[in-house]
């Protein structure tokens, strides 16, 4: 599910380098970038080398900018051989003036220069848009013998101020920087807006006047070494070292607004999209009809979220400043389909109609959530706030208008635990999206395993999530047919041998938050290993948990878990006869701030075995510190989860 | 279905005169605008209840209209779909692929659409709009009408018609019966010119409802134009005149009813190879009073067309500038095996492979070389230039990849059926060697696993010795493990291992490392190997592609809490396969790995002090029917405290039928289980 926004993907931090232009002259030129000068420690797990970054964003006026890229980086192997190709962004709003590439070998002999017929021109469809204007200049500098220096340089004209530079020049985890250095120039009236993040002491911005019209910004770093990704941390984008920048003042398409403040930002967005909510009559008459007689609040809102689900699906078509500007409800009227902005705005004028106001909530969706201390142009995506006038305490409902199965009022991952942007008359608010907690996200298992004297087993199962826990099974459970469910849950189900006999899912829909129940029979042939007059039988049937690899040095990144919430399993083993327990697992009980585990193994009076386990993780952030710990109690949680049962044979 | 009804790639015997003129004569299947009442009953859909949307009809007419003194071929099409959940909202979205070549593209027409929605019991029609249709570029020749209808709800009928307008008759509109929807009835009727010879290529595992065949005749108007004689004052006009032409034609109707989703499964080539469709090809033409002429020809022809391409051929003879490089390498070696690696890893180094898969070059070798970087034709010629210069018989050879589709040597002569070229050469006393330089890491003398794909054609300087190939490889994908372990009393073990990963297995694994590096590729190796602790590893003939890169690495695991008088173990738990890699119950189409598999494994396992042998598990030997694999696993006492496992895997074939899966199901769940059998050990008293 991806329903974003236009967003200018500042196409992968592009790079540059400066071009060798007299190659040409006897002896020709000096070696450049010579492999040999690479420090051993920028060598380290790196797959690339970044030699050289040298950005510039040239604010001209509020209206353009023009940003300069050189950029020269040494690939080691073929893991980083993609650092070699270049893609630069554009779209109907800003053009490419040039892009030129070099390589060279390890020496610093120049090998080649890109010739201008080389460097392609493609449609960026994303995949999923009916119609958008991205497109991409690209440069293939890939060479066959490593290692090698490739150089890219290039230059983007933009009349879209509503993004400026982002700068990092360590995006990626092992890629190593010798240094790199970004600078903006911008006309005094126009002060830069930035964030700094994560970098080195000592980096901060060097501000100096250029002459008393033009202010000049910079920061510069140098060796930093490879990182790598860590089990359960951020990932690497969050953790090296970033300047965020944005305009004071913009204008696109004639459009000016202030992104000093979220309020303004709000303001802009709001003025933007006015005006464009008209309903024809039709539309208006048989939204009236949906919600005569219907007093309650939250239900006249729920007649009309479900009226738009049944009528509208999700297109979307990003050009020009229709990535930031919706399409007329009348459109949507027409046609029954729209993007996020299109469907939000529409079903903001179907609940005008029905006399409840509603507005616009900027998130950014399906990613690490937005910067809240720096008010600029994060988002992705927007949703439907419905602030309740009458509910005696204050309450809320939130609306994902380009899900047509999406439960009412619920925001899943994609939208929840986040802040979103309420857009009103009076500007933009920054406001909290819904909390989903560990009692929220639930996950219940009851499992039957019949055994039989051969070791083979049938089981039923049931399984019920709730919240957080079953959004990856929504679209399987409200729309994919029979085989595709048995076919994407066969190739999930952690056992070795199995056949599934049966499996349906219910949803409720109408529940605080969302519940799938999963129905699940299974065949298990040997699920028992059966050694001479023995069995062994791993009671925790579906839900092991594996443990995380051995560190291998100081852990770096702080803990980052997606979400939290609570299991429980219950398995009841039904023994054949001729067979009992010989060795039960002992019962473990761990109790930690990262959360609470427990397991263990009863015989009953009825000859059963029954396995219970409960796991609750409450909280989902944790210092680097902690990490050690973190790895003993997952440690601890395997090593239960794998624990056997023995039985016997009796007869014979 | 009955699997007897299952066809593969089979030509389609086209019996002229049978059907008489009767195939286009049928009335049509659907009537675009008119829908039908029965489309709205949720009765008519209890079979189709697990799908998100069912074709009820799919109808495409191509036939031949003669314009200014030229063919064209006219293609119309109407879809009409219903739309079950709100999944198969993606349904309403539609993409047309128009071919555009040389200044000249083909054009779409007459685009309409309505959807169709019940309300009160009335159906609702709502017009699509053809101001919402975007463009958008699939590659160099190919760009994509993208559209899609308005008003598309949970029970709705969508329709939508178009023509296309062709000039190019040799990409004469191919049909596709089948969807990962089910398709109510899918039918094609074609009408060409008896000028035009088009081969017909049928495949797929559906039977055909209808299949006719006739003769007809078609009108075409030839206009004499019109305009002026004389000039002056003596200038009179002339008017033009125009004559109707009668031409015979040759007519086809195919149909099918019925047909299943199209679902895919692993271990498959291309999408391409199993799903029902009907291919054309122009084969050549005949105009009346003239000799046939063929277009797409005899294998002859396309060898000496090719050998004569200069983006094929042509290139092969300008390896020259390559002598330069190619002496002083060659000037020490003497063997020739030795000589063609040379070759071959001179090659490797000089051009990098840039993903795309073609059989002819796009520019010149030369600019290849000295751009570092080309496609696969690029790379491949060059090697075959360098071994010519070398002094070798080599000679290209034509394939088609596995996602590209097989080729059936069945079939008519057709370039396009291929996609790559790889180089042959021969050797001394009869061997010959199949050659790719386009990966770092495949060795002299291995394919890549993308052109394991059956047979490819090699070309031969007199087109009499060019002959089909078997790309079967060579090579096999061996895993070999020897494991010693040394068990303490409470469980735990220590242990010493030497793998090799041969063939196939050693590429995987060559490429595994070179991503991941020797640290992260240990690191990986411990994922679900909970407990382990690798103390030393070293890997060796990293870089000696044609051995089994090797792998040593020694670990210890340590037990948790000490069993009163008891262990139990399951010693092949992290050596051997943990989950049957055939998880779904069934199969329609049939099992390619690509090349046969091996796997060995040998361990020695020292118990601890003072326990003896309560319980072993059983040897085992299971085999597939027709010698298709054999699984042997012994488990036995040796000398001072030991035991000897041995498991052995091998499948000995790269491909086995559908009919041939719940055997080989089967035999993983058999292997699978003997591998996770336990051994039981017990302190003597």
């Amino acid at each position: 599910m991806v329903f974003y926004l236009k967003h200018t993907c500042h196409a992968a931090l592009l790079a540059l380098g400066l071009l060798a232009g007299s190659h040409a002259l006897a002896g020709g030129p000096p070696p450049k970038y010579p492999v040999a000068d690479i420090p051993g420690s920028l060598r380290e797990n790196a797959h690339a080398v970044v030699r050289l970054s040298d950005e510039t964003l040239l604010v001209k006026s509020a209206g353009r900018t023009i940003e300069t890229v050189r950029r020269a980086i040494t690939i080691l192997d073929e893991a980083g051989a993609h650092h070699a190709q270049e893609l630069v962004y554009y779209d109907q709003l800003s053009s490419v003036s040039y892009l030129r590439g070099s390589a060279y070998a390890a020496d610093g002999r120049l090998l080649r220069t890109l010739k201008a017929s080389e460097i392609g021109d493609i449609s960026l469809s994303d995949g999923f848009s009916l119609a958008s204007d991205g497109r991409g200049r690209v440069a293939d500098l890939r060479q066959p013998v490593y290692p090698y220096t490739v150089e890219f340089e290039y230059e983007v004209n933009s009349t879209n101020t509503l993004f400026y530079s982002t700068w990092q020049p360590q995006a990626q985890e092992q890629l190593s920087v010798e240094q790199a250095t970004f600078r903006v120039l911008t006309p005094t009236e126009l002060p830069l807006r930035y964030q700094e993040r994560d970098l080195p002491a000592g980096t901060a911005a060097a501000r100096t006047s250029v002459s008393a019209a033009l202010q000049r910004y910079e920061w510069q770093v140098r060796n930093l070494a490879a990182v790598e990704q860590e089990p359960d941390g951020p990932p690497v984008g969050e953790t090296t070292p970033v300047v965020f920048t944005a305009p004071t003042q913009f204008e696109v398409q004639g459009h000016v607004g202030t992104f000093t403040t979220w309020q303004a930002l709000g303001l802009w967005n709001y003025q933007l999209n006015a005006g464009r909510d008209e309903l024809p009559p039709a539309v208006q008459e048989k939204i009236r009809a949906l919600v005569q007689g219907e007093t309650d609040e939250r239900a006249r809102i729920r007649k009309v979220y479900e009226w738009l689900q049944a009528n509208t699906r999700y297109i979307s078509v990003q050009l020009g400043i229709g990535g930031w500007q919706t399409y007329p409800a009348t459109s949507v009227a027409a046609t029954g389909y729209g993007d996020c902005k299109a469907l939000t705005n529409y079903c903001q004028a179907l609940l005008k109609t029905a006399g409840i106001t509603g507005y616009s909530a900027l998130v950014r969706a399906n990613k690490e959530d937005i910067r809240t201390e720096f008010p600029s142009q994060q988002f992705n995506h927007v949703v439907l706030c419905v602030p309740l006038q009458k509910s005696a305490k204050p309450d809320t409902v939130w609306l994902e208008c380009t899900n047509q199965t999406n439960p009412f009022g619920y925001m899943s991952s994609f939208t929840g635990n986040r802040h979103a942007l309420l857009v009103t008359p009076q500007g933009g608010r920054m406001v909290r999206t819904p909390q989903y907690t560990a009692a929220d996200n639930r996950r219940e298992r009851l499992a039957d395993v019949y055994l039989d004297a051969q070791g083979s087993a049938t089981a039923t199962i049931r399984t019920r999530r709730s919240g957080l826990e079953q959004d990856d099974y929504e679209g399987m459970a409200g729309s994919r047919n029979l085989a595709d469910q048995k076919k994407a849950l066969a190739e999930h189900l952690p056992l070795a041998n199995f056949s599934i006999s049966k499996l349906s899912y219910t949803q409720d829909r109408r529940a605080a938050v969302p519940v799938i129940t999963e129905t699940l029979g299974l065949t298990l042939p040997g699920w028992a290993s059966v050694s001479g007059r023995r069995a062994f039988v791993t009671p925790n049937l579906l839900s092991r948990w594996h443990a995380l690899p051995a560190t291998v040095g100081e852990r770096r990144t702080p803990i980052w878990l997606e979400n939290a919430f609570s299991y429980a399993d219950t398995v009841r083993i039904h023994v054949p006869a001729g067979f009992k327990p010989e060795n039960l697992p002992a019962p473990v009980q761990l109790s930690t701030a990262f959360g609470t585990y427990s397991s263990q193994v009863q015989a009953q009076a009825d000859g059963t075995l029954l396995y219970v386990r409960r796991l609750l993780m409450p909280r989902t952030r944790f210092p680097r510190t902690e990490y050690p710990a973190y790895q003993d109690f997952r440690r601890r949680i395997s090593a239960a989860d794998k624990a056997q049962i023995v039985l016997l044979k009796t007869d014979a | 279905m009955t699997t007897a009804l299952l066809r593969p790639l089979a030509l389609l015997a086209v019996l002229a005169g049978s059907g008489a003129t009767t195939a286009l004569a049928q009335t049509d299947p659907i009537k675009f605008g008119k829908p039908e009442m029965k489309d709205f009953e949720a009765k008519n859909f209890v079979a189709d209840s697990t799908a998100e949307a069912v074709v009820l009809c799919d109808y495409g007419r191509s036939r031949f209209e003669y314009i200014e003194g030229d063919f064209r071929v006219v293609f119309d099409r109407i879809t009409r779909i219903k739309i079950l959940k709100k999944s198969g909202y993606d349904w309403a979205t539609v993409k047309v692929p128009l071919y555009h070549s040389a200044g000249r593209e083909e054009k779409l027409v007459n685009l309409r659409g309505y959807t169709y929605n019940l309300v009160n019991n009335q159906i609702a029609k709502e017009k699509f709009d053809d101001a919402g249709v975007f463009k958008e570029e699939a590659n160099s020749n190919v760009t994509l009408r993208k559209f899609t209808l308005p008003n598309v709800r949970e029970g709705a009928v969508i329709e939508y018609a178009y023509t296309v307008m062709s000039d190019f008759t040799f990409n004469f509109q191919d049909w596709q019966f089948q969807e990962s929807i089910p398709v109510r009835w899918s039918e094609y009727r074609t009408s060409m010119p008896t000028y035009f010879d088009y081969k017909i290529m049928m495949q797929g595992y559906v039977p055909l409802a209808v299949s006719e065949h006739g003769e007809g005749s078609m009108q075409a108007t030839v206009r004499q134009s019109g305009g002026y004689t004389g000039g002056g004052f003596d200038t009179q006009r002339v008017s033009g005149s125009a004559s109707t032409a009668v031409i015979p034609v040759k007519t086809h109707r195919w149909a099918a009813k019925d047909v299943p989703a199209f679902r895919t499964e692993p271990f498959m080539t291309s999408v391409r190879d199993y799903v029902s469709r009907i291919d054309f090809e122009l084969a050549g033409v005949h105009w009346e009073g003239q000799p046939y002429r063929a277009v797409a020809d005899t294998w002859d022809k396309i060898n000496n067309d090719l050998l004569a391409d200069e983006n094929f051929g042509m290139q092969l003879k300008r390896g020259g500038f390559l002598k330069e490089q190619l002496t002083p390498l060659l000037a020490k070696i003497t063997d020739p095996a030795a000589r063609v690696a040379a070759v071959h890893d001179l090659v490797r180094k000089s051009v990098k492979y840039n993903g795309r898969d073609l059989y002819y070059s796009t520019a010149s070798l030369r600019k290849a070389y000295d751009q570092h970087r080309g496609n696969a034709a690029d790379v491949n010629l060059l090697l075959i230039a360098a071994l010519r210069e070398a002094g070798f018989q080599a000679n290209p050879v034509l394939l088609s990849t596995r996602d590209h589709g097989l080729v059936n040597p069945d079939l008519m002569p057709l370039l396009s059926r291929f996609n790559y070229v790889v180089a042959h050469v021969s050797l001394p006393e009869g061997k010959e060697m199949l050659l790719d330089a386009t990966e770092e890491l495949v060795p002299c003398g291995m394919l890549p696993t993308r052109c394991l794909n059956s047979i490819g054609r090699l070309i031969m300087p007199a087109a009499a010795d060019s002959r089909w190939i078997s790309l079967a490889p060579q090579q096999r994908l061996t895993e070999y493990q020897q494991i010693h372990l040394t068990l303490d009393d409470k469980g735990g073990y220590t242990g010493k291992i030497h793998s090799e990963h041969g063939g196939y297995a050693g590429l995987a694994q060559r490429d595994l490392l070179r991503e991941k590096g020797e640290k992260k590729f240990v690191e990986e190796m411990l994922h679900g190997r909970e407990g382990w602790n690798v103390s030393k590893y070293q890997f060796a003939q990293r870089d000696a592609l044609d051995k089994p890169l090797s792998f040593d690495y020694e670990m210890s695991m340590t037990a948790g809490d000490a069993q009163a008088g008891l262990l139990y173990l399951r010693p092949l738990q992290h050596f051997g396969n943990s989950k049957n890699p055939f998880v779904h119950e069934n199969r329609q189409f049939p099992v390619d790995f690509g090349c046969p598999v091996d796997e060995t494994l040998m361990m020695t396992l020292t118990l601890p002090a003072g326990y003896e042998v309560e319980e072993l598990p059983k040897a085992a030997a299971v085999t597939l029917p027709d010698n298709g694999g054999r699984f042997m696993y012994q488990v036995q006492p040796a000398a001072n405290g030991t035991l000897q496992l041995v498991s052995r895997l091998s499948l000995s074939r790269a491909v086995y039928s559908a009919e041939e899966y719940a055997n080989l199901r089967e035999f993983y769940r058999l292997v699978v289980a003997k591998q996770a059998e336990q051994i039981v050990l017990k302190k003597k008293s």
